[in-house]
């Protein structure tokens, strides 16, 4: 198929679509109320469901039911919209139901403004929602990236019963590129023989949260917690960038940042300084492994973040602080230049030969 | 005091010949009527066109959550039942998102006064159909028209038993400024609904819209009849009435008092044991 140039929030409509996602809710907000605009006019072309709500609190509960009878479903938002919607998330988890929600993330605390930002990170990465559960959560940094990641992201939901979150900024959202849906093929899914869809000739299905008896609360989160581990396991995705060759720093970064640290890279390397750059796609399982082994060879590690460094934790964690990682971030919905980037990597290095 | 006296700095965020400019004069006019000074009143707004309003006043200001002006405005007036607090937002942010907390209010029968600017549509993201959206508006998020019949919330207010029931239209400037001083002036919740256009997103509903089918009620209307002013509620379409629909005799939410301030003996007695 020849590539389109579309808009990023249009090009995760169609391949939501195009991935089965043909149940949609939503209720407006900047700067991802093109999903909702455009679904509005193709789902009724693919027969299937469009329904803007009264709040995204009830748009989160919607997307409760329609996962628990079964059929593959989701949401757009942006930021202060998803935390309304956290409560339902919780107990989504808790159901173990599969649902996809996108945040095309704005700058916050609080109203924020409508500018880009990666300020949901911990929200999306360490629960967001009360209770002991954990989302996969894939981080794309391209157009192109963002529609390869909704047929799979419908594809995990479903094979693990659980939340899938993808984690766009408003830059991803806004911004136009060529893009091509490619047909993705996965391995069979077990039968959803757990959907509240009707029961005749079998036992009735129960979609419920509540466990008063403790015994079996602590079995559902044992069990949510092997689930967890298996998504460690089996589902983690990055990218290394000029990793072939000998470095002297290694960027972290995700999404936005990390095109933006490419082109630092690049420019850096005209200078003679060698740095490379590892690009987590899922935040949640986080590649710590990988990044364990290309924190060796480099001096100090730098999480370029849209935020006041929010991944730098499980960074730190993932090394064990073995090498010192540093910060370098906008807030607010500016973006670091590559030229600021790569500043602060030669401010670094210089204070680092200081050092010794 | 001059309705000028209560503009404020901000710089004003909506486009030209938004119906928002009349409703501002309107509230500028009716707090001079009250003879409210800024620091005796509280605007509490939250996420929408409408809810920028309060910041182009001159009086305190408490911007909040989309949808959750009311409950914050309750909280406002129960932590200080002197001031005049006066809930502003838009019919996405009030009867959608704050849809729930709007009935309670109603309920409650708080001392807060509502107003809210009705132009049928999203404004702040860009035009979708909002709960007020008539069936069969075409809109970005409705592009076949809408398949649910639009929210009456004057309807849902009398038939609430809702203290003070009005609707108003944006450019019957001195019409809407009485309406909004005697909200301000009953004791209990009071909803004051504005018509309004929306010039950017909303191509149905325009001023010229609302001018050929809008009519005020009469001098002699009686608001206390709530039979009446449920019919008068659902009338929609062809003509639209204006005016004070309802007031109810219910009282208000008790609101706390204040214990009575130690005495001048008091006061000494205090001073000099702390000497």
């Amino acid at each position: 198929m020849a590539k389109v140039l579309m808009k990023g929030n249009e090009a995760i409509a169609e391949s939501g679509i195009r991935a089965g996602g043909l149940c949609y809710f939503c209720y407006p907000i900047t700067p991802q109320s093109e999903v909702a605009e455009y679904l509005s006019r193709r789902m009724p072309e693919v027969g299937g469901a469009f329904l803007q709500g009264e709040s995204e609190v009830a748009v989160s509960n919607m997307l409760y039911g329609a996962a628990g009878a079964g059929v593959r479903c989701w949401t757009t938002s942006s930021s202060p919209g998803i935390s309304l919607m956290m409560e339902a998330l919780s107990y989504i988890a808790a159901a173990e139901l599969p649902c996809v929600i996108v945040n095309i993330v704005r700058a916050g605390p609080g109203l924020g403004g409508i500018l880009p930002s990666q300020g949901d990170y911990r929200q999306a990465v360490k629960g967001g929602g009360h209770g002991d559960y954990r989302c996969l959560v894939y981080a794309p940094s391209s157009v192109q990236e963002a529609v390869d990641l909704m047929p799979l992201a419908f594809d995990r939901a479903d094979r693990y019963r659980n939340p899938v979150l993808i984690i766009g900024d408003g830059m991803i959202g806004q911004m136009m590129e060529p893009v091509e849906f490619r047909e993705q093929e996965f391995p069979s899914l077990p039968e959803k023989n757990w959907a509240t869809d009707g029961c005749k000739g079998r036992k009735p299905n129960v979609v419920n949260s509540l466990y008063l008896n403790p015994v079996e609360e602590e079995q559902l989160n044992r069990k949510l917690g092997e689930k967890y581990a298996r998504m460690e396991r089996d589902e983690v995705m990055f990218e290394e960038f000029n990793t072939g060759k000998p470095y002297r720093a290694l960027f972290v970064a995700y999404g936005t940042t990390a095109r933006i640290c490419k082109t630092a890279i690049k420019k850096l390397a005209e200078e003679g300084i060698d740095v490379a750059l590892l690009r987590p796609i899922t935040l949640f399982p986080f590649p710590s492994e990988r990044l364990n082994e290309l924190a060796e060879p480099a001096e100090f590690l730098l999480s370029v973040e849209m935020s006041m460094g929010q991944m730098l934790e499980d960074i730190r964690l993932a090394t064990c602080c073995r090498k010192p990682v540093h910060f370098y971030g906008r807030q607010g919905g500016l973006v670091p230049s590559p030229e600021e980037v790569a500043d602060e990597v030669k401010r670094l290095l210089g204070s680092a030969k200081g050092d010794r | 005091m001059n309705p000028k006296e209560l503009n404020s700095n901000d710089p004003v965020a909506w486009c030209p010949g938004c119906g928002n400019f009349g409703i501002r004069e309107a509230v500028k006019r009716a707090l001079v009527e009250l003879e409210l000074e800024p620091w005796q009143t509280c605007f509490v707004s939250g996420i929408g066109q409408a809810a920028k309003a309060p910041h182009y006043i001159r009086c305190n200001l408490f911007n909040g959550l989309h949808g959750r002006a009311l409950p914050v405005a309750t909280g406002v007036k129960l932590a200080n039942p002197e001031l005049v607090v006066i809930a502003e937002g838009g019919d996405g942010d009030g009867y959608a998102e704050g849809g729930n907390h709007f009935l309670h209010a109603l309920r409650r029968n708080i001392d807060v006064t509502y107003l809210v600017h009705d132009n049928q549509v999203y404004g702040l993201t860009k035009g979708q159909a909002s709960p007020t959206s008539d069936s069969g508006m075409k809109t970005r998020t409705t592009p076949s028209g809408s398949r649910v019949p639009a929210f009456h919330p004057l309807a849902l207010a009398v038939a609430l038993d809702g203290g003070y029931v009005a609707r108003g239209l944006s450019n019957r400037v001195a019409h809407l400024a009485a309406l909004i001083a005697g909200a301000v002036r009953h004791p209990g919740f009071a909803l004051v609904e504005i018509l309004q256009p929306c010039v950017s997103f909303n191509r149905v509903n325009t001023g010229q819209w609302y001018r050929e089918r809008v009519y005020e009620l009469a001098d002699e209307y009686d608001p206390t009849n709530r039979e009446l002013a449920f019919d008068l509620a659902r009338e929609w379409g062809e003509r639209i009435p204006i005016g004070l629909f309802y007031r109810s005799s219910r009282p208000a939410y008790p609101l706390p008092v204040p214990a009575a301030p130690p005495s001048g003996d008091t006061f000494r007695f205090l001073l000099e044991t702390l000497r």
